[in-house]
């Protein structure tokens, strides 16, 4: 195993374990904490797959806003922080229905990424060139760049202005009728 | 040997199944909100493991443009969880029949 | 032709019409006292109204804007975009006419509605218009969180809040789907592009397959389209009516574009694969849609379950694009019909509808409603034989060129299923009908001016396609993708 393989292993581990943990776990704290580590588990991954600046995106964006305010929504609605109530919900059906859909789907893609072990079809695989500063700054340069990400920029921060104005407008205290 | 992106797209995929069982099978709103992220972080692993195959940006581009929408969307859901917690005390979601019609 | 060769920004100009006039307008809110906002209402016509002139000013033309990597552009403008704008446009107008007297009798009359609507059409015109998946995304994404919003705008009631909560979660949870169908198709391809994705993928690619049928499963999710449709009953029955009114149509519409164009343009090669599951989709959609309708007893559940089985009509011209790309065009006409029908219904059904504490909603209610109101029971008794499918109306223009769209390829089953689904919607469709003429009862409904123009365009229009459908079919039929999936944007 080469040190890459190890590292691999231990991030699938970290982000997986962590993941079920969100999923299983009765204590809602406890899950946002797990939470917290699959995403820094994700981060990992960005840095070994030489996305730097996306790794740091994820720590601030993911951890430092999302994780947060899932953790004062938590803190907010607390007397549900635990409960000895049943966690799950009575949707057998359904869940039966989207495992199957699910299960179905990550045997036919690891049975075919694997058969021939690693070796993905892939169209035009080129081989990564990119020095890690020069991504950075091409990465700065193609979301103001009219030839390339310039509209879906701004449709990003029309997005969020409207989520902006929505949650103020749904959240703010009801006013005498 | 080296890691090659069939690992990830195994790794991934699990990922994504994780989420989705946590979304069809829990009944906190809160639990359902992180197990779409979790659904999201998967797709945006993905996307940085191809783009690094590819040797081009466009995936890590619009890895940026999920973790907006993530923003955005937490902001929303929140809101959202805040104000039903509000009126009644209870955000769990089993009265509200979630894959029922 | 503006300042940079490719910077054609004639192609976005409604869109950039309609996003600053939201963003003037919550300035102007600021000063536009309490109780006196419905000036922000009729304000969001002046954005609108520009909009639609410039849309309809676009028809016949094809131009892209903001060539990414593959010199394919982000962003295209043709006739099927155009015509598709169009329907946004007039749905949000529509729905400006009803939400005025509506969301103040509700005591719901606050600024934000209008521009989150204003947002959410801007999303709408680019799922049509998007040319890349991820831009596809973000119109998805910036056409459902303003409805997350417009659904719980009622803060005052416990449905409401939970229903949009409901659509929230089940929005977010398809849009994951979707994230990992584009991921996957950027792994197959190496690009987000449809052209490009046309160009570069292959049929032996599991990674594609996988990629589609992800995709498949967020679409399904967005258009209402059984086993995807849970979500539409609740969030019908708890949203605020003006707004079920908008997002019944404009989310609808706008699924299916986005829908279309990736189907067409991007896997119009792998027709035969997709079609079984498009079929299969259309098939459940109407069977499920119109035997759960007849249960109802709400109104509006009613509609809901009436609006996936209508997505199920819609998707037999989908289906039938696998084999001739012509046959959308019997789709397109079908929205463009069901928009007038469909905001007619809803238009009456906010006009029974009495705002203390959610009532006039079951079908009961509408008891002796001809007594007191017989042009308002008229109106409601053509736009429900519209819906059924009853000759001289747009409904039944739409349902004969949809299902001759079957036919002509060859999907005769699935026909027969629509045709027979149709039969059974009778059943529902015509008991609020019934009550209104046959019984006694003590329906009352109040009729403000907004909703008065609403339920007359309405129904002028049901009855233009139900006896001159030819024009507008032609008009439909022009606007199909064409060639355009190989054109070469030079703006």
């Amino acid at each position: 195993m080469t040190s890459q393989q190890v590292i691999f292993i231990i991030l699938a581990v970290i982000t997986l374990a962590s993941g079920l943990v969100v999923v299983t776990n009765r204590n809602l704290f406890h899950a946002a904490l797990a939470m917290m580590l699959s995403f820094f588990g994700v981060a990992g991954f960005y840095v070994l797959l030489e996305a730097p600046f996306l790794a740091a995106s994820q720590l601030l964006v993911y951890i430092g806003a999302i994780s947060i305010l899932i953790i004062f929504a938590i803190m907010m609605t607390r007397r549900l922080m635990s409960t000895d109530e049943s966690p799950f919900n009575s949707q057998w059906i359904a869940a039966l229905f989207g495992t199957l859909l699910i299960g179905g789907l990550i045997i036919f893609v690891i049975v075919s990424v694997f058969s021939p072990f690693g070796d993905i079809i892939i169209a035009n695989s080129a081989p990564p060139s990119l020095a890690v500063q020069e991504s950075t700054v091409l990465l700065g340069r193609s979301f103001v760049d009219p030839d390339q990400y310039v509209i879906p920029f701004e449709i990003a921060s029309v997005l969020l202005l409207g989520a902006l104005v929505g949650s103020i407008a749904i959240a703010r205290p009801e006013k005498e009728s | 040997m080296v890691v090659t992106v069939g690992w990830y797209v195994a790794l991934s995929v699990a990922l994504f199944t994780v989420g989705a069982l946590g979304v069809l099978l829990r009944r906190n709103a809160l639990i359902i909100f992180m197990s779409i992220e979790l659904m999201l972080n998967s797709a945006n692993l993905l996307l940085v493991a191809f783009a690094r195959e590819y040797g081009d940006l466009n995936g890590q581009i619009l890895v940026f443009f999920v973790l907006t929408v993530a923003a955005a969307e937490v902001a929303v859901g929140l809101a959202l969880v805040v104000v039903i917690f509000r009126r009644r005390k209870s955000i769990n979601i089993d009265d509200m029949r979630l894959m029922k019609g | 032709m503006f300042a940079a060769p490719t910077l054609n920004l004639w192609v976005i100009t409604p869109l950039i019409i309609l996003t600053v006039w939201a963003i003037i307008l919550m300035f102007i809110d600021l000063f536009i006292p309490a109780g006196k906002k419905q000036w922000t209402g009729w304000l969001t016509l002046v954005g609108l109204i520009p909009a639609l002139a410039l849309t309809l000013m676009q028809w016949g033309q094809t131009g892209g804007a903001f060539i990414a990597e593959g010199g394919q552009p982000m962003v295209v403008v043709d006739n099927f975009a155009t015509f598709l704008n169009t329907l946004y446009l007039l749905t949000g107008i529509l729905a400006v006419f009803i939400s005025v007297s509506y969301i103040r009798d509700a005591g719901l009359e606050r600024g934000e509605y209008y521009f989150l609507m204003l947002f959410s059409i801007v999303g709408m015109m680019l799922m049509g218009m998007a040319n890349d998946l991820i831009l596809i995304f973000l119109a998805l994404e910036l056409l459902s969180i303003p409805l997350y919003i417009l659904s719980g705008f009622d803060t005052g009631s416990d449905t409401s809040e939970e229903s949009a909560l409901k659509y929230f979660l089940l929005g977010a949870f398809s849009s994951a789907f979707f994230l990992f169908g584009i991921a996957l198709t950027y792994g197959a391809t190496g690009t987000t592009s449809l052209p490009v994705i046309l160009d570069t993928i292959s049929l032996d690619d599991p990674l594609a397959l996988a990629a589609l049928g992800m995709l498949l499963v967020g679409f399904a999710f967005k258009v209402g389209a059984v086993p995807f449709h849970m979500w539409t009953p609740d969030v019908y029955e708890g949203a605020p009516t003006s707004v079920v009114a908008f997002m019944s149509i404009g989310a609808k519409v706008a699924g299916f574009a986005a829908l279309m164009r990736v189907l067409g343009q991007g896997f119009p090669m792998w027709g035969e694969l997709w079609q079984p599951a498009i079929v299969v989709i259309s098939a459940l959609t109407m069977i499920v849609g119109n035997f759960a309708a007849v249960r109802q007893q709400n109104i509006k559940r009613m509609l809901a379950y009436s609006g996936i089985a209508n997505a199920g009509y819609i998707l037999i011209g989908v289906a039938a694009s696998a084999t001739d790309p012509e046959a959308i065009s019997a789709s397109l006409y079908y929205m463009l019909a069901y928009l007038f029908t469909n905001i007619g219904a809803f238009a009456v059904v906010i006009a029974v509808e009495k705002l203390d504490g959610q009532k006039g909603l079951l079908v009961e209610d509408y008891k002796g409603l001809a007594k007191r109101h017989l042009l308002l029971s008229l109106a409601l008794a053509y736009f429900m034989f519209s819906l059924v499918g009853i000759p001289l109306t747009g409904g039944f223009t739409a349902k004969f060129y949809v299902f001759g769209a079957g036919v002509t390829a060859g999907l005769y089953w699935l026909v027969v299923i629509g045709a027979i689904t149709s039969v059974v919607s009778a059943f529902y469709y015509l008991r609020p009908v019934l009550y209104a003429f046959m019984y006694e009862g003590p329906a009352v409904a109040r009729v403000s001016r907004g909703l008065m123009f609403v339920l007359v365009v309405a129904v002028f229009a049901t009855l233009v396609f139900g006896i001159f459908p030819g024009p507008w079919y032609e008009l439909a039929s022009q606007a199909t993708f064409g060639n355009v999936a190989t054109f070469v944007a030079g703006g």
